[in-house]
């Protein structure tokens, strides 16, 4: 058995061969959120010992291309590496493997290395960017009846982290140039202005809020 | 898919040596030439079998870069087997193997089996660091030591499995409880251990490691 790789880690919008052949649907799950845990948080479970104990934020996406077109599967989750942290600190992406459509955690990646943008608002649509350079386009997939309140939570989260890092991120330093940045249209984001910052004492602890207070 | 164990590895070693390749190499049987530079940590996993048993390998791929360097340190603890690798082509990257060494020995559980890689080794003409060094350093220090190219894939097959081999080994001897999470061992579900690990040779439908194929 392999596990393939991130589908948006090689090459540019090719749609890994390994997972197209998931984008059928299956039977949605809710974020865990509501209290149960997500398909990511129990994969976490059975395999990933030292991570088994984190709190975690997940939803399931699609990636999508700029254009919208449906790519493949993707869960997308942050989890905060300590309880005593106010905000996550980590996200985690995972996919369906080819072989037995389970699912596989792929990346887990330090916030501070990822930007999250609200895409689309109307399509429920997340731009999630590496300092790399690299980016790639996700759009939830819930049931319509939650699904505005669940994208309403990553744009709370996403808020809350840009809040937290210009409060003084590390700043990022690497070796390599940013090669792949030639699709850098930051400036055609929604990003969202920053006009009021939240109340510092909005920022809750995951242990006793249920996560974040997303 | 079932399995008997799930063992934990970690790929360490400086940014551009090839420990993405490599990982893609093991797991997808081809090579990338160009690979985004990882942040974090890329996981992969594949089926092996030793000695008549299935064995999953998770393996965490991270980030080389000195700003990476305090998160890559978490991630060693509970690693059954760490690929340590250098460059045959950058000598740096042999220089920082002591140091890289010194962050997994003090990291992780004393356990762990640590492969040393010299990789590029396709790229003869411009070798910077002689095999016999690299043999050197892993006979100092207690390791394992093999030369690979993740762009050939000679031998890449046989560092994960030899490296999942002394492990195994490890736990027939006894010096691995396998019912302590931090040595980086997990029993497959529904798993009887009480049976006797060795001899079983059911369940041979995974990809068997050939024999040393002596390309490098
Ligand atoms: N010739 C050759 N190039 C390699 C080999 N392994 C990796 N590379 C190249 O080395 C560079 C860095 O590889 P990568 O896997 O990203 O290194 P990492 O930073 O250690 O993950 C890439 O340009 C690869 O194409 C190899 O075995 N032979
Ligand atoms: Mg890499």
């Amino acid at each position: 058995m392999s596990a393939g790789r991130p589908p948006f880690l090689p090459g540019l919008w090719a749609p890994h061969p390994r997972m197209t052949s998931q984008t059928r649907a299956r039977p949605r799950q809710r974020a865990c959120s509501t209290g149960r845990p997500g398909r990511l948080q129990r994969h976490l479970s059975g395999e990933f010992d030292q991570l088994r104990d984190f709190p975690i934020f997940e939803s399931n996406f699609v990636q999508v291309t700029r254009l919208g077109e449906v790519a493949n599967k993707v869960t997308m989750g942050v989890a905060a590496s300590s309880p005593a942290l106010e905000l996550p600190d980590l996200l985690l992406l995972a996919g369906p493997t080819k072989e037995n459509g389970r699912l596989q955690l792929f990346g887990l990646f330090p916030l501070q290395f990822v930007q999250l943008f609200v895409h689309d608002e109307s399509r429920w649509q997340l731009k999630v960017k590496f300092r790399t350079g690299r980016a790639f386009y996700l759009q939830l997939r819930a049931p319509p009846e939650t699904r505005d309140r669940e994208f309403g939570q990553w744009v709370r989260l996403l808020y809350r982290l840009r809040f937290h890092s210009a409060q003084g991120a590390v700043p990022f330093t690497q070796e390599y140039s940013a090669l792949e940045d030639c699709d850098d249209d930051e400036e055609d984001e929604e990003e969202l202005e920053l006009e009021e910052p939240p109340a510092l004492d909005t920022r809750l602890d995951p242990q006793t809020s249920v996560l974040w207070g997303l | 898919m079932t399995y008997a164990y799930l063992f934990k590895y970690i790929i360490i070693g400086d940014t551009g040596v090839g420990k993405s390749c490599l990982l893609l190499q093991f797991t997808d049987k081809r090579f990338q030439p160009v690979h985004d530079l990882t942040i974090g940590v890329e996981f992969g996993a594949r089926m092996v079998n030793i000695d008549g048993k299935q064995i999953k390998l998770q393996i965490w791929d991270t980030a080389g870069q000195e700003s990476f360097r305090s998160i890559t340190r978490s991630y060693y603890r509970g690693a059954a087997g760490a690929l340590l690798v250098y460059d045959i082509t950058r000598r740096e990257t042999f220089n920082h193997l002591t140091s890289w060494l010194e962050d997994a020995r003090q990291h992780s559980s004393s356990n762990m089996v640590i492969m040393l890689i010299g990789n590029k080794s396709d790229l003869e003409s411009r070798r910077d660091v002689k095999r016999e060094e690299g043999e050197a350093f892993a006979r100092e220090h207690g390791l394992i030591f093999m030369e690979t190219s993740a762009k050939t894939a000679c031998n890449v097959e046989e560092a994960f499995i030899n490296t999942a081999k002394e492990i195994y080994r490890k736990i027939q001897q006894g010096l691995f409880d396998v019912h302590n999470e931090a040595n980086g061992i997990k029993i497959g579900p529904q798993q009887c251990i009480s049976t006797s690990v060795g001899s079983s040779t059911s369940q041979r439908n995974s990809r068997e490691v050939g024999s040393n194929s002596g390309c490098c």
